[in-house]
């Protein structure tokens, strides 16, 4: 065997030595994660998980969807409402959608602005809520008045009418505005007074619904307090309900719950709606948890994207309203969709 | 007369080579500058995170070829609900609603939690301290106005030309912006 020469040597040792900067190339490139396949590889403590909180559990659910969905074709549905005949009105865009009890579109009300929030009148009367201000439409969809704008800082969300009086809730200015049926402001109700009791709205969102309810008593959420408020027309705060909690399902999830609410007929208690974990819930006029009407499973696109599943923002919270039959109805601003759904059983 | 003027007009062929050369040379002058504009256009853009499709995976603490990520978690203060009960700052269901570290959501401590006035509070990021994990972006959006998001913060990015965050991005949110808008700033929005 012929001896290796220093030269043929040095050769040798470079191949093995390219060779293995090959060999180790190949292998970090074949190893390396570069699509993040294998996902962040961070611990557990920087994910955020609430596949527990989602769990309701079955025996809770009282209610079922007994309806087809009714897409309203609008691109940014912003407000639910039901009027007489159990008519729905579905404020968006710059129109109203209005359906029969039975899902019949009926002939659209056109706008000129983007509305915010709708309350229907006994007589058909439309009371819209427009950034700053109040428009006034009869039952045919004619503009009877424009009120004076509540100013730069207002961001009207909601609307109730009653026998004299309107209310309207301004997240802007975190007050309850009265008028009487004319357009005159009559006063501010909520704004902080701890002489009177009063603590004042925290609207940390543009979520800021109220009722009049069958007690006489306007019910208006403060959802940075996570509770609902009982006032009279007056401003006095009677009593509040309502606790903070994601874990437990008779409390209201995260910083600012419930997003919008309704009445049940016969002062049966009240419909809730809430954001992030999306629980469409009862409780009775007391304020007791009574059961649910729908949970974060329900709401498919919401659930999506809150697990970090699909792109989005989710912003658009539900709203909802009942029928004269105890039908509940959610709007889903997110899909477009007016979803119906009955109770399971006669009694609650 | 008009004969004499027809003939002054004839091209002769080293008129025509002069004229095709200085051609050439405006051409290659001209294609030159193009190249080096086209170059300074592509050298001008940064990259940079689309909130609005962003879906905080965790993969910009992980994928930055630097060892502390370039991507931080930033604030828009103009959305920000100054909520008590942050839930970019809170676990899900805190036992106390306080600055406790078994109440914070923050694994690394970054967020700072300050009084402004009863009941609100203002939320500030420790970049120090922010790996960019997307963690408290996901409470916030998921109960919040989303007023938390990451960004590339870039005295730190390198500006790789290939980002290895933006090879990882599941939701292809990494898009170059121009330099002199570098960053995509949340705004308030306000639903109904």
């Amino acid at each position: 065997m012929k001896p290796l020469t220093g030269k043929s040597g040095t050769n040798i040792l470079i191949g093995i030595i390219l060779a293995l900067a090959i060999a180790a190339a190949v292998i970090a490139l074949v190893t390396t994660d570069r699509t993040a396949k294998k996902g962040s590889r961070l611990g557990p403590e920087f994910g955020y998980d609430l596949t527990e909180q989602k769990k309701i559990d079955p025996a809770l659910i009282l209610y079922r969807e007994a309806a087809p969905v009714i897409k309203t074709a609008l691109q940014k549905p912003t407000a639910l409402a039901v009027g007489p005949h159990d008519r729905i009105y579905v404020a968006g865009d710059r129109e109203i959608c209005v359906f029969d009890s039975q899902a019949k579109p009926l002939p659209k009300i056109k706008l000129t602005s983007e509305p915010r929030c709708l309350a229907v009148a006994h007589d058909g009367t439309i009371y819209l809520g427009i950034q700053d201000h109040i428009e006034v439409y009869n039952d045919q969809g004619k503009k009877l008045a424009a009120w004076e704008s509540l100013g730069d800082k207002a961001v009207l969300t909601a609307v109730a009418v009653g026998k004299n009086d309107v209310f309207v809730t301004d997240a802007g200015n975190r007050v309850v505005v009265r008028y009487d049926k004319s357009g005159r402001l009559l006063s501010f109700i909520g704004k902080k007074d701890p002489d009177r009791n009063i603590p004042g709205f925290n609207v940390p969102s543009p979520y800021f619904d109220l009722a009049i309810a069958p007690d006489g008593l306007l019910r208006v959420v403060n959802p940075g307090n996570l509770m609902i408020e009982a006032y009279t027309f007056d401003g006095d705060r009677e009593f509040w309900w309502g606790k903070p909690s994601t874990n437990s399902i008779d409390g209201f999830s995260g910083c600012c719950n419930p997003v919008n609410f309704a009445l049940l007929p016969n002062d049966e208690g009240f419909v809730t709606a809430e954001k992030g974990l999306t629980r469409i819930k009862i409780y009775d006029p007391a304020g007791k948890f009574v059961g649910v009407v729908a949970g974060p499973e329900t709401f498919a696109e919401h659930d999506r994207i809150l697990s970090g599943k699909g792109q989005g923002n989710l912003e658009g919270g539900l709203d909802v309203a009942v029928d004269s039959q105890n039908r509940v109805l959610v709007l889903d601003p997110l899909t477009d969709e007016i979803r119906i759904f009955t109770r399971k059983t006669k009694n609650l | 007369m008009a004969q004499e003027q027809i003939d002054s007009k004839e091209i002769s062929r080293r008129d025509l080579l002069q004229g095709g050369l200085r051609n050439l040379c405006l051409l290659g002058v001209g294609g030159a500058a193009g190249l080096l504009i086209g170059r300074s256009r592509a050298q001008a853009t940064v990259w940079q995170i689309d909130p609005y499709t962003c879906i905080s995976c965790g993969n910009c603490a992980s994928y930055c070829v630097m060892e502390e990520s370039a991507v931080k978690c930033v604030h828009a203060f103009a959305m920000c609900g100054y909520c008590d009960l942050c839930t970019g700052f809170l676990e899900p269901e805190p036992d106390a609603i306080n600055k406790g570290a078994e109440n914070e959501l923050c694994p690394t401590g970054a967020i700072k939690r300050e009084f402004v006035e009863d009941p609100y509070y203002q939320y500030t990021i420790d970049e120090k301290l922010c790996n960019g994990c997307g963690k408290c972006v996901k409470g916030c959006n998921a109960f919040g106005n989303g007023s938390l998001f990451l960004q590339v913060r870039h005295d730190r990015c390198l500006n790789c030309n290939q980002c290895s965050i933006a090879a990882a991005c599941p939701s292809q949110s990494f898009r170059r912006v121009p330099a002199d808008q570098p960053y995509i700033i949340k705004e308030a929005y306000h639903a109904g």
